[in-house]
């Protein structure tokens, strides 16, 4: 086909705007040396208020300009970002992303000695963020314990104790599903309130407390920075056991709960629900929702081996490609100080803290929020917590753990053994993926 | 591509219409211009840098890897994305014709010059105006599986259920498709109220005075009539069912127990929560594929019987 110079003038004037689109495309300042510095955040409008009066404590403390994004699909949106080649300058997200970032090259390694005050980090602390090639990767922000809620008031009126056990948690379900807790005369009350959806492996999240508390596990470590699938144990099944029967239990989870994930399961703030084992970053809003009188948190139920809960966190993440690391490192800094740990923990405009457990030694939980709760989760995440394995790429894992959880629970005839065994397959292909299978 | 001679009749049709667009030849070049922009960004050159993503593990950071094509050997032989195709054709198959049959039914009870109607006619093309992620969360209240749901407290002044609905795997599929019906059969009411309009009223009267049932009007002048609306319907449908994702992932994220998850559903499960974009994009070009074959075969087949009728 001949091709008209008119043509050529269109398409050539055509690919010319579209060069310039491509050149001026986004308004992306990381990487960009003389543009504020990028900071995002996995949050909703709530954390995201919060984290804006520290960053302006740090702005008026140092005058860094920071532009400052809370993202609610952050996986997503940092993985367009990463696409591009233009990753935030540093960012803050869960803890147990860090074999997931190290392994893809997202984030670069850091020493406690680079950071001003990250001396002021137990060396615990700091080793907890050691990738697979023996390097610390992000900063620790914050840490938290998974804690178990209560209806206070239901409890009460019904006349039954504090649960101790996962036969006392079971009982309490129950009760609050059969016995009418908020008086109305209506069957419309539940017990537990789980996020149940395979989805990002929710279900995973929730349950595995009640895995470690039965004596099973996800993966041990096999030597020389490899781990196996221990999945497929007696006492893991335990664990699925305890959970399946809050399941099949008519009322003792909220109906729906296994297409359903945080965002979507309202329940216990509306008053629908009365047990809920989730993190503290909760209680600020249930306390602005539901009230500070009607709900208390409760030790964890003891299941047969232990009272462990799932301990979390989220660590301060520097971009790879970012040409502001002294700037960014500044910003951690400020993050991680007395200043900014307690500013992220009163969260005095949202209620809803960014610094859940300060990871600060300088920093006293009761002398900041002088709140027995939080005393509570303190002294859990000390005695009795245990963590997902960061140094791998773990949401794969969790993914597959939720997809397995969520199938086994699907159905009361379920067959355990070979939904573990599946489950099992499932994971040890995954390490193999990854390379560290042992 | 073979050229056709213009007819006698054609000819001045033709040079009237060059005349009344009487302009340079750039001019409509220049007036597609934004239109082939944007498509050029946003649809043109994201399915070439996905087709190039199909071929390399996707590391940015660390550099591509050249895989060839492992991603689609290992999208192939994955169980899971077979069990997702076999949901999306059941879907598919399911949403594409209870919403003809639905919206022909409404087309046919609704079709007419009266006022009332035209009311009627708006309150239920609503579902195709409203945003499919507020649809999935109404949906998913009204099916709340205990006898206190809309839907089951429906059911139980005949007796039945209370039902589990999204909540049983069993029943999960199903429920998906009746949303799916529900919001397309609107849109389906639409198109074939068109139809109906264009069909030659002295047929129904030569009909009359030859005394034909309802069915057999139905049969043999309603829906020869709409042949042309239906397949538009049936293309458009195929294309929607394959690469349906928004009502499954607000309805049920996949679950329970994988019973829901769809060829979309997987690919983002893969693509954005395990990272795997080369093998989400080596899933998501052979959807493109499947989409491209189908589109032409329905085109060739309803061609062929256009020419033959």
């Amino acid at each position: 086909m001949r091709i008209s110079p008119r043509r050529a003038a269109a398409a050539l004037s055509a690919m010319a705007l579209v060069g310039s689109l491509s050149a001026c495309g986004g308004d992306d300042s990381a990487g960009d040396a003389g543009a504020p510095l990028e900071f995002w955040t996995r949050s909703g409008p709530e954390g995201a208020t919060t984290y804006k009066a520290i960053l302006a404590a740090f702005t008026a403390k140092t005058g860094i300009q920071v532009n400052y994004q809370g993202v609610l699909e952050f996986d997503t949106q940092l993985q367009t970002k990463a696409s591009s080649k233009k990753l935030p300058d540093l960012w803050v997200n869960d803890a147990s992303l860090l074999g997931t970032y190290q392994g893809q090259g997202y984030t670069t390694p850091v020493e406690p000695g680079q950071i001003e005050g990250g001396d002021a980090i137990d060396a615990a602390t700091w080793q907890q963020n050691k990738g697979l090639d023996g390097q610390l990767y992000g900063v620790p922000y914050s840490r938290q314990a998974f804690g178990t809620l209560v209806r206070v008031d239901w409890r009460k009126k019904l006349g039954l104790p504090q649960p101790k056990t996962w036969d006392d948690l079971t009982a309490l379900a129950t009760a609050f599903a059969t016995k009418d807790p908020d008086g109305n005369g209506k069957k419309d009350t539940y017990g537990m309130v789980v996020p149940g959806s395979s989805k990002n492996g929710y279900i995973g999240w929730w349950g595995i407390s009640y895995i470690w508390q039965a004596g099973g596990d996800i993966l041990a470590p096999a030597g020389e920075g490899k781990y196996k699938s221990v999945i497929n144990s007696p006492q893991t099944r335990t664990g699925l056991e305890f959970i399946r029967r809050q399941f099949c239990t008519p009322g003792n989870v909220v109906p729906g709960s296994l297409n359903l994930t945080t965002s979507e399961a309202p329940f216990f703030q509306e008053g629908k629900a009365g047990i809920y084992l989730t993190g503290p970053y909760a209680f600020g809003t249930y306390d602005k929702i539901l009230g500070k009188d009607k709900y208390e948190v409760v030790p964890m139920p003891k299941g047969p081996v232990s009272t462990t809960t799932l301990g979390d966190g989220e660590n301060i993440y520097f971009g790879a490609g970012s040409q502001k690391s002294d700037e960014a490192k500044k910003l951690a800094a400020f993050l991680i100080s007395p200043e900014g740990q307690e500013i992220g923990m009163k969260a005095e405009e949202s209620k809803y803290p960014t610094v859940r457990l300060p990871v600060n030694r300088g920093v006293d939980v009761h002398k900041v929020l002088g709140d027995p709760r939080w005393d509570l989760i303190q002294k859990q995440y000390l005695d009795d917590t245990k963590t997902f394995v960061w140094s791998i790429k773990f949401q794969p894992i969790r993914q597959a753990l939720g997809e397995g959880v969520n199938a086994m629970m699907s159905s009361c005839d379920s067959d355990l053994d070979a939904g573990l065994k599946k489950l099992d397959q499932a994971i040890t292909a995954e390490l193999k993926a990854q390379d560290v299978l042992g | 591509m073979t050229t056709v001679p213009l007819t006698r009749r054609a000819r001045p049709l033709v040079a009237a219409r060059r005349g009344m667009l009487s302009g340079p030849g750039w001019l409509p070049w220049v007036l597609l211009l934004p239109a082939l922009l944007f498509a050029l960004m946003f649809k043109f050159i994201p399915m070439v840098e996905g087709l190039r993503m199909s071929l390399f593990k996707v590391q940015p950071f660390l550099g591509d890897q050249w895989v060839g094509l492992e991603n689609y050997r290992t999208v192939l032989t994955d169980s899971r994305f077979r069990s997702a195709l076999g949901h999306t054709l059941l879907l598919g198959i399911g949403q594409t014709v209870g919403a003809l049959v639905l919206g022909f039914l409404l087309a046919l009870l609704l079709e007419g010059q009266t006022r009332s109607l035209w009311v009627l006619r708006t309150a239920i093309f609503l579902p195709v105006v409203t945003a499919v992620a507020v649809i999935g969360e109404v949906w998913r209240i009204l099916y709340f599986p205990t006898e206190t749901g809309f839907v089951n407290s429906i059911a139980g002044w005949f007796g039945l259920g209370p039902f589990g609905f999204l909540n049983d795997p069993d029943q999960a599929l199903v429920s998906v498709m009746v949303v799916g019906v529900w919001t397309a059969a609107p849109y389906n009411m639409v198109i074939i109220l068109a139809g109906l309009a264009g069909i030659d009223r002295t047929l129904y009267e030569a009909a009359a005075v030859d005394g034909v049932s309802r069915w057999q009007r139905i049969r043999y002048i309603v829906l020869p009539g709409l042949r042309p609306a239906i397949s538009v319907l049936l293309t458009l449908a195929a294309i929607r069912s394959l690469r349906i994702f928004t009502e499954v992932f607000v309805l049920t994220g996949g679950g329970p127990a994988g019973s829901t998850e769809v060829w979309m559903t997987r690919v983002f499960s893969l693509g954005f929560q395990r990272n795997d974009l080369g093998v989400a994009s080596a899933a998501s070009t052979l959807l493109l594929l499947v989409t491209v074959v189908l589109t032409l075969g329905m085109r060739l087949l309803t061609r062929q019987k256009e020419s033959g009728s």
